[in-house]
């Protein structure tokens, strides 16, 4: 057996510096290679974590955003339809006034119209009365100077007529 | 500015690619030529071409005991020796230039490193599980890093061909010259009318061909299973191996009054499994030592034959093959104690069930 170990070249110094030799190297390695790359993995992964939270939250505020400027463009929209249906109705309201008070006027203008429609004939007639008077008295004059029958009296009046109206288409 | 127009092939222009073929070709012929087995056939064919010297490589004289080429405070120092401090001088080199700046985004350098050390420790996530890996990645990282730049150092030139020549004189020597003088590690030279034994060693040679060396690693793989194993389920680990429990049980019921004999036999069986379970062990230490060296040391015997057979240009694919065997070996070295570091901290119960 330990012929074949020499034969082999098996040797227990070499062993055992080849032991400390490995472990010196481990030990180099865990604080020149191991511990840095480890603690930059971890910064790198907390970085790569952090950052995608940051773009969670980023897409839910946007997403905040949006909803928000939807509710308010909805908000918006009704306000401006209420507005509408407001004017649309104050229109209305106000035509409805303009309405009666054309109306209104408008009565009154035929009321007015009225009135001195009315009045004019109102005139008319006592002017007529007047002068049917006024000819009534002529012809009762004439009736008077002269003895008048019964057809003189009728022709009188009838020239009386005649002439009253010649008179009038004569005067205006 | 205008780009020059390339034309050509690999990065040469025709005539170029076309010389470099040529001469590859011919370095090709002639190392083969100059070979053990172009000469052979040379010879058959009744042609007598004599290459120079220098050209001529001889016959390789393995042999697996790493020669010692000098002591310090009593510590042997073999050229294997000297090859694995190159390795860990490199690595230690390297890593602390990497890591002594390292950025959150890295240059090219630390992208290879981080990329390499992430993906052992992805391997150690995978098998080991999260919680674990961080525990046992600096051993496993180690164990890689270290065996295959062993394995691909060894693959560079000056490895196992610069020598180192001592003179010692025969009145000396004290331990009897096997016979045979030109054999393997020595000559006997007259220099001054004193006989000197002329040893010729490698200055450096590729650690892992040293059976020392595997071994050193094979024995710490031991250890630290050993170590992880007992950190995490402390007795539990132990109980795997030295199981008497169920023995002593059954005895003391048989003291009782109740005769147990299935359970004395099964308890008797459960600790013949444990010896063989601390055997199996112990054998790991060997199989992993064998399969590295033996590889290793194979490979580099392979190197020199192909050196000494079709030397030049025909033997770059066998480099090729080695670079591939290192990786292999490193890769199963560390693959195999990350798998029995993690059958060690798992509950053997648990496992069974």
């Amino acid at each position: 057996m330990g012929d074949l170990l020499t034969e082999l070249g098996v040797n227990g110094g070499v062993l055992i510096t080849q032991l400390v030799t490995f472990i010196i190297l481990l030990v180099i390695l865990r604080f020149v290679a191991y511990k840095p790359l480890m603690r930059m993995l971890d910064e790198r992964s907390k970085r790569v974590k952090e950052s995608m939270e940051q773009a969670e939250s980023v897409k839910e505020q946007s997403a905040h955003a949006e909803e928000e400027v939807k509710k308010q463009l909805v908000e918006a929209s009704r306000e401006g339809q209420e507005r509408i249906a407001r004017a649309v109705k104050a229109g209305e309201e106000m035509k409805q006034k303009a309405q009666e008070e054309a109306r209104h006027e408008a009565e009154a203008l035929i009321e007015r119209a009225r009135g001195e429609i009315q009045r004019e004939r109102d005139e008319a007639i006592g002017e007529v009365r007047r002068e049917f008077a006024d000819l009534t008295v002529l012809a009762a004059g004439k009736v008077i100077e002269r003895t008048l029958d019964k057809e003189k009296h009728r022709e009188l009046i009838d020239k009386v007529l005649e002439e009253s109206s010649t008179e009038k288409k004569e005067q205006p | 500015m205008t780009q020059p127009k390339r034309r050509g092939c690999l990065g040469c222009s025709f005539p170029v690619l076309v010389i470099i073929i040529i001469v590859f070709l011919a370095l090709g012929i002639f190392g083969f030529l100059s070979g053990a087995i172009g000469q052979e056939l040379l010879q058959k064919y009744g042609v007598d071409i004599k290459f120079p010297d220098w050209m001529v490589i001889g016959q390789p004289e393995p042999h697996l005991p790493a020669p010692v080429l000098f002591n310090v405070f009593g510590i042997p120092i073999t050229n294997t020796l000297i090859a694995s401090w190159i390795t860990v001088v490199l690595l230690v080199v390297i890593s602390y230039v990497v890591t002594r700046r390292m950025k959150i985004i890295p240059g090219r350098l630390q992208t290879l490193f981080e990329s390499f050390l992430g993906w052992i420790f992805d391997l150690c996530k995978s098998i080991a599980g999260d919680k674990n890996a961080r525990r046992f990645f600096p051993i496993i990282a180690t164990i890689f890093l270290y065996v295959l730049l062993n394995a691909w150092l060894s693959l560079i030139p000056g490895y196992g061909s610069i020598e180192y020549t001592e003179y010692e004189p025969v009145a000396t020597h004290t331990e009897e010259l096997p016979a045979g003088g030109h054999e393997g590690e020595y000559t006997i030279v007259t220099k001054d009318g004193v006989d000197y034994i002329e040893h010729r060693h490698e200055l450096i040679r590729g650690a892992n061909t040293d059976v020392n060396t595997p071994l050193a690693i094979a024995i710490i793989s031991f250890v630290v299973v050993a170590y992880f194993g007992l950190t995490s389920l402390g007795m539990g680990w132990l109980r795997q191996y030295f199981n008497f429990g169920p023995l002593f049980r059954s005895l003391g019921q048989t003291f009782k009054g109740k005769l147990n004999v299935m359970g004395i036999f099964s308890g008797a069986i459960d600790i013949f499994v444990g010896f063989l379970e601390l055997l199996s062990r112990f054998i790991t230490i060997i199989s992993f030592t064998f399969r590295l060296f033996g590889n290793m040391t194979a490979g580099e015997i392979l190197l020199l034959i192909t050196a000494f057979l079709v030397p030049w240009v025909l033997a770059i694919p066998f480099y090729g093959l080695e670079i591939l065997i290192g990786f292999v070996q490193a890769f199963i070295f560390s693959g195999l104690t990350l798998v029995f570091i993690t059958m060690a901290v798992t509950p053997h119960e648990a496992e069974a069930h």
